[in-house]
């Protein structure tokens, strides 16, 4: 998988690239507008990253330009404007997604393979499994080892969404999108006592546990460790 | 009430309008009527009084024959109409000559009224009720008496065709002067119709990228105004336009270093080591993303508020059930509450619909409902119930927490405002700051009232209407 990243803010894009490279991408990075375009219409990318405000050519207008030369690369805008207006200025330009920043890798990195996903067209599995947690999307049973877990609806989104993620970390905003479809923060922690709820039914219980927290990110559920 | 506004104004204009017109052409047309009647008149007394004149002296000059032949001849040569002659003798007995004109009957001398001398208007028997014989009635030299007379039919006739005529104008005018009323109405009312539904359209929706349409080529005072007030919006477009831009700014000027920071915590997290040295740089830099995604968040409140406030925040309107948007909220928060053992109720009742933003209302009252649990100890309870109270959708979030003293009450409202004046713990913070942005930016009004020990309840007004 190969990625191509356009951004101008050097911390920024050093930090987009190697956390795209750990989790196992190819990455190209350009610093302005014109060189990405450049780079965009010469090699074929699974995906690209632009930010907005770039030097030379600023990023709406690179996607506008590819799209006119017919280059369908899943492309993630990255902002630091959050406003309606802007953001659907940005996917009319032909962008896939918008991810304001500040961001969490891990909130970035789920959008770029949810965008190669969407792109790839990858079917849906009907069976989600971590360790000996399995979850059927059909029958809505949750299962560890031999044990039937009863979630409530609420935390059988979370468990899903935690499971489709698995390896990753999710932050708090992503879930609450998510499993709530919310875009906004409520100050009590909303996300935490759901987490606790699903811990306590699917973690504690057992000796191995599956959740995990990532202070100051958000939470993982990993088999391994 | 600005739809009976511009009712009453209308009405009040075309029936000003109608009501001029018509008075003046019926006075006009009096005046006219009054003026004829009155020299028509005159011309018959005239021709009265003469014919009286020519008559005394032919019988000065030779006596009755000579009147009789003066008559007879003047009825013979004359085309016109036929006068009413009578010569009474000097002893006051019978008439030694009358002529009454066709059609008319001899009347006796008491009818006429009392004129020696002169024409007297005699009200003399006439053939209906209307016309009468004017009778001009004096003593000649030897006491005889002459009367000449003229009946009014003519000019009863003249002015009854006058008095039809006047009946159609009339009934003309008044068409002309309502249609007038109107269309003069429409002409100028109009485009204060347009203007005021463009400012009723910009309060709404916020968008101040609405124009007056202007009548061009008229240039009159309404025209005038409603190129004006483009102007003016126009400017008030730059100035929302150059605050929103400024606006703008301040977050990304915020957001790109607080990204770095983010980027740089989070990397340097990923390579830390498993010492305890590296678990207690670990632990700062979990720190450090937390914090930075508390000023994140505030942040972003802070932008939401300023949007809100100053009328920049454009609300995306459509109709919102409010009881459905409550299940939803209080759905949000009911592990939290379980958690915290604040039991939190519904409260039955008949949806109501109102017109906004449903993610901005969500938030109104989930920053509510989210205070309300967090100020409530355990075993307490929050009660929210939405009804109609006049022409408002009211919300009422009920909590049984410690209240707020009266000395805090009013304050807080304010940003960043906290009971607490040590501000150790974090508290309401921008929450209800929030919470007041987006009510009143949906024109409503949300009020606390509270009994400290007892608990607090904040209740949330919303216009029913569109506006």
């Amino acid at each position: 998988m190969r990625v191509l990243v356009i951004e101008d803010d050097a911390t920024i894009a050093a930090f987009v690239e190697k956390g795209l490279r750990e989790a196992g991408f190819a990455v190209d990075v350009a610093s302005d507008g014109r060189t990405g375009l450049e780079h965009a219409l010469e090699s074929a990318y699974d995906a690209a990253i632009v930010d907005v405000m770039l030097p030379q050519m600023d990023g709406l207008a690179v996607i506008d330009t590819l799209r006119a030369r017919g280059v369908r690369t899943p492309v993630l805008i990255l902002s630091a404007k959050r406003s309606v207006d802007d953001r659907v200025r940005g996917l009319q330009a032909g962008g896939d997604d918008y991810l304001t920043k500040p961001f969490a890798f891990a909130e970035l990195l789920a959008r770029v393979q949810a965008l190669i996903r969407r792109a790839t067209g990858a079917a849906e599995p009907t069976r989600l499994s971590a360790a000996d947690l399995t979850l059927d999307l059909l029958t809505r049973k949750v299962q560890r080892g031999s044990h039937a877990i009863d979630l409530r609806p609420r935390e059988f989104a979370l468990l899903e969404y935690l499971m489709r993620n698995a390896g990753k970390v999710v932050s708090k905003t992503m879930i609450l999108s998510h499993v709530w479809g919310y875009n906004f923060d409520p100050s009590t922690n909303i996300v935490d006592v759901l987490v606790s709820r699903l811990r306590d039914k699917v973690d504690k219980p057992f000796a191995h546990k599956l959740i995990h927290t990532v202070r100051g990110v958000g939470y993982s559920l990993r088999a391994g460790e | 009430m600005a739809m009976s506004l511009k009712r009453t104004l209308g009405l009040r204009l075309s029936v000003w309008y109608a009501t001029v017109f018509i008075l003046s052409t019926v006075a006009l047309v009096a005046l006219t009527y009054a003026l004829l009647a009155s020299s028509l008149a005159q011309r018959d007394h005239d021709i009265v009084r003469a014919t009286w004149r020519e008559y005394a002296i032919r019988y000065e000059l030779g006596g009755l024959p000579a009147l009789r032949s003066a008559v007879e001849l003047e009825e013979r040569t004359s085309g016109r109409e036929r006068l009413f002659v009578r010569v009474i003798g000097p002893g006051g007995a019978d008439a030694v000559f009358t002529r009454v004109p066709p059609g008319w009957r001899d009347f006796a001398q008491e009818d006429l009224g009392d004129s020696a001398n002169g024409v007297g208007a005699a009200d003399a028997a006439g053939h209906d009720e209307h016309t009468i014989i004017e009778v001009a009635s004096a003593r000649l030299y030897d006491g005889t008496i002459l009367q000449v007379g003229k009946s009014n039919e003519i000019r009863v006739a003249l002015l009854h065709k006058f008095q039809w005529i006047i009946g159609v104008v009339t009934a003309i005018t008044l068409v002309v002067g309502v249609a007038g009323g109107l269309v003069l109405t429409r002409s100028t009312v109009q485009p204060i119709y347009d203007l005021i539904e463009v400012v009723q359209g910009i309060i709404r929706t916020g968008r101040t990228d609405s124009r007056v349409t202007v009548r061009t080529a008229q240039g009159d005072a309404v025209d005038e105004l409603s190129s004006l007030f483009n102007t003016m919006l126009d400017r008030i477009n730059a100035l929302i336009v150059a605050m929103k831009e400024s606006l703008d700014n301040v977050a990304h000027d915020l957001r790109t270093p607080l990204t770095r920071l983010r980027a740089n915590a989070e990397r340097a997290l990923q390579s830390g080591d498993a010492t305890a040295a590296g678990h207690a740089q670990r632990e700062a830099l979990s720190d450090a993303l937390e914090e930075s995604d508390r000023i994140l968040s505030m942040l972003n409140t802070v932008m939401d508020i300023s949007e809100a406030e100053t009328g920049v925040l454009q609300l995306r309107r459509e109709p919102v059930a409010l009881r459905t948007l409550l299940a939803e909220v209080v759905e949000l928060y009911e592990d939290v509450a379980e958690v915290r053992r604040v039991s939190v109720t519904l409260e039955p009742g008949d949806d109501v619909t109102v017109n906004g933003a449903r993610d901005r209302l969500r938030q109104v009252f989930a920053n509510l409902l989210d205070n309300a649990i967090k100020y409530t100890p355990s075993g307490g309870s929050v009660q929210i119930a939405a009804g109609i109270d006049g022409g408002f959708a009211t919300v009422t979030v009920a909590d049984t927490g410690g209240g707020i003293t009266p000395h805090d009450l009013p304050r807080i409202w304010d940003r960043l405002y906290r009971a607490d004046p040590s501000r150790s713990e974090r508290g309401l913070g921008l929450g209800l700051s929030l919470v007041k942005a987006y009510v009143q930016a949906h024109h409503g009004t949300v009020e606390a009232a509270s009994e400290p020990g007892r608990g607090s309840i904040f209740t949330v007004r919303l216009p029913l209407t569109a506006m």
